[in-house]
């Protein structure tokens, strides 16, 4: 299948968006971005690149992509970087920070940065403009992780660095840090033409389902999210029990499990454990998971659940309200910025709490229809990938006007 | 003829500002102390978090009291503020500040609660840019109404009397003043903004302006 292209999201959020994000982009006219970041795949960064590099180009942007090359000792210091900056404890010696500038210097003399505005994404490549400030150009930092709690040695060594550059975008306030430089908001996205949330035929989706084993006798709960302990997956299980004593309903837990990851199995079985031989509970394992088979349970659930305890701005949400389906989600990180209570979804706090939600969501058809049509509804108006298009337009205009609050484009 | 009205819109990009406030005396004094285009944001741009789907929600201070500090008169009364009759944000910011005043005097009590979660000041940076869609008489206008964005929408009736300083939205005034129909651009004026969502008020404008037609009709048969 092709890429789609910007008309084609005519169809999905209305011809009067795309025409003015043309507008827009007519008024941006050929300037150029560098998006730069650590993996050409895998990973939510990259997959959101794989997208948004092509539409900008379809306006008119110059954008291109470079990709930072190091080896394994280098992912290794950005990995334990990584959980440090969104929180973890840990001591680093002198030599790693040495090392992780030492592939930094080396590609920010590799990479050519002539373009009018370089996105650096995450902390990987965020030294990079140390070498790299004559000015000629803007540099913004775009920061996807949790950094609300960063590891003070960490944050120490990097804080400098990221004051370098002219501005910093976070996915949300919960998740930044202060800083001397201006910061923006740009709320993460879905894409709703790519296979895990584009439309489905009803019969793949019974096709799917009967190849797990799962029958459509009854509603179906799901919740849609790895084996780790803060998506509390057993948490999941005991509100399924509890509801279960007052409407009949199966569970369906999905999660995909990194390679080398111990803690999942662990987890795992205490999820299997918590279930017991309740035959309405079905627990799938993938390694990966294909992303229209995510998308047919989503679309074949009743309810999806998101029960973390601590996220990130947990994504599933929007795909489960772009389905239209009712979510019930943990009040943590960024679902409430998804799911207003009441609304386009519901709140939790607990085990009682998701299970008092399932039970009255199964039992008022009418309100779990409507808050999964506000929540679609949300997604479109703010989720969606061609919000984060007319983001970065906006972001192109305003740097060049960085002390005006209203900019009137002639 | 009258003149032409030329279809604008605009676009926002959100700032962090990194200041937050866990009690009515902080929120009071980022309400003091903040850029105009603060408290535009969390005011005026609220009706923006939700275009399509109907909320009470026309300001995030409002929220806040109510779902984190649970001061639910408070944030009744900072709902209740007609936004329509403000065209400065100098005026909107004394209010707020004099609705939040008045219930320390009330309820002293109120100010010594902690939020578990801030308030998060934002700012904003607003864009303002033309489209390709004019009306020449009110029959254009009305044809066009349907395929103007929300955005659009948004723009001429709700943010625009704050470039203009006038209690009175874009449509209404160029019914007015340039096709000299006072009735109906009296009608499109009194419409309640805090009650419809963007899609809302552009289909109670449209069922306005049919009602005019209808109204011309029959006084044409007579």
């Amino acid at each position: 299948m092709t890429a789609p292209t910007l008309f084609d999201y005519k169809e999905v959020v209305g011809p009067e968006i795309i025409g003015e994000l043309m507008i827009l982009a007519s008024h941006v006219g050929s300037r150029s971005i560098k998006m730069v970041n650590s993996t050409a795949v895998g990973g939510g960064v990259a997959e959101m690149l794989h997208r948004i590099v092509p539409l900008l180009n379809d306006m008119g942007v110059q954008v291109k992509w470079d990709v930072i090359k190091a080896d394994d000792e280098f992912f290794e210091i950005t990995k334990t970087f990584h959980n440090a900056l969104q929180g973890q404890e840990g001591y680093f010696e002198e030599d790693i920070f040495k090392s992780y500038l030492a592939y930094n210097e080396k590609n920010s003399h590799e990479i050519d940065f002539d373009e009018d505005l370089i996105v650096v994404h995450d902390p990987q490549p965020a030294a990079l403009i140390h070498w790299n400030q004559d000015g000629k150009n803007r540099w913004v930092w775009r920061c996807h992780i949790d950094m609300s709690h960063p590891n003070p040695q960490l944050w120490g060594f990097l804080k400098p660095y990221v004051e370098q550059y002219d501005a910093a975008i976070f996915s949300s306030a919960l998740f930044s840090p202060e800083l001397a430089i201006p910061q923006y908001r740009f709320y993460p996205a879905i894409d709703p033409l790519d296979d895990k949330n584009r439309e489905l035929d009803s019969s793949y989706v019974d096709r799917v389902l009967v190849k797990y084993g799962i029958p459509r006798d009854k509603p179906i709960v799901t919740q849609i999210s790895r084996y780790d302990p803060w998506k509390d997956p057993v948490g999941v299980v005991q509100a399924f029990k509890l509801a279960k004593k007052y409407v009949d309903c199966r569970l369906l837990l999905v999660g995909d499990k990194a390679a080398d990851d111990p803690e999942a199995e662990k987890i795992l079985e205490r999820v299997k454990a918590e279930a017991g031989d309740d035959p309405d509970i079905h627990i799938l394992l993938f390694s990966p998971s294909v992303a229209t088979e995510i998308n047919a349970f989503q679309r074949a659930s009743d309810i999806i659940l998101q029960k973390s305890l601590r996220e990130g701005f947990a994504l599933t949400v929007s795909e489960a309200l772009w389905k239209a389906r009712p979510v019930i989600g943990g009040a943590v990180g960024g679902i409430p910025a998804q799911i207003i209570d009441g609304y386009t979804g519901l709140l939790v706090h607990s085990v009682e709490g998701a299970s008092l939600g399932i039970r009255t969501l199964l039992t008022q058809p009418d309100l779990a229809k409507r808050l999964g049509e506000n929540g679609y509804q949300r997604v479109k108006d703010e989720f969606l990938i061609t919000k984060n298009l007319k983001r970065y337009l906006l972001l192109l205009l305003a740097l060049d006007r960085p002390r005006e609050h209203t900019i009137f484009l002639k | 003829m009258g003149k032409v009205f030329q279809f604008l819109s605009s676009a926002s990009l959100e700032k962090l500002t990194g200041q937050k406030a866990y009690s009515l005396e902080d929120l009071l004094n980022l309400i003091k102390t903040c850029p105009d285009s603060s408290i535009f944001y969390h005011t005026f741009s609220a009706f923006l978090k939700m275009l399509e789907v109907h909320l009470p929600y026309n300001s995030d201070i409002a929220i806040w009291v109510s779902e984190k500090l649970n001061e639910k008169a408070l944030a009744e009364r900072l709902m209740a503020i007609d936004l329509s009759e403000y065209s400065t944000i100098k005026g909107l910011r004394m209010r707020l500040i004099e609705i939040i005043e008045n219930y320390r005097g009330q309820k002293p009590d109120a100010f010594q609660k902690i939020a578990n979660e801030p308030f998060y000041l934002y700012d904003i940076i607003r864009v303002v840019y033309l489209t390709d869609k004019f009306a020449y008489d009110l029959e254009s206008f009305r044809e066009l109404l349907p395929t103007i964005s929300v955005y659009s929408m948004y723009y001429h009736y709700i943010e625009s009397r704050l470039h203009t300083q006038l209690q009175s939205d874009d449509f209404s005034t160029w019914i007015e003043e340039s096709l000299n129909i006072p009735d109906l651009a009296k009608r499109i004026r009194k419409i309640d903004i805090n009650v419809y969502t963007l899609k809302g008020l552009r289909s109670r404008i449209i069922q306005l302006i049919d009602e005019y037609f209808k109204e011309m009709g029959q006084k044409g048969q007579a």
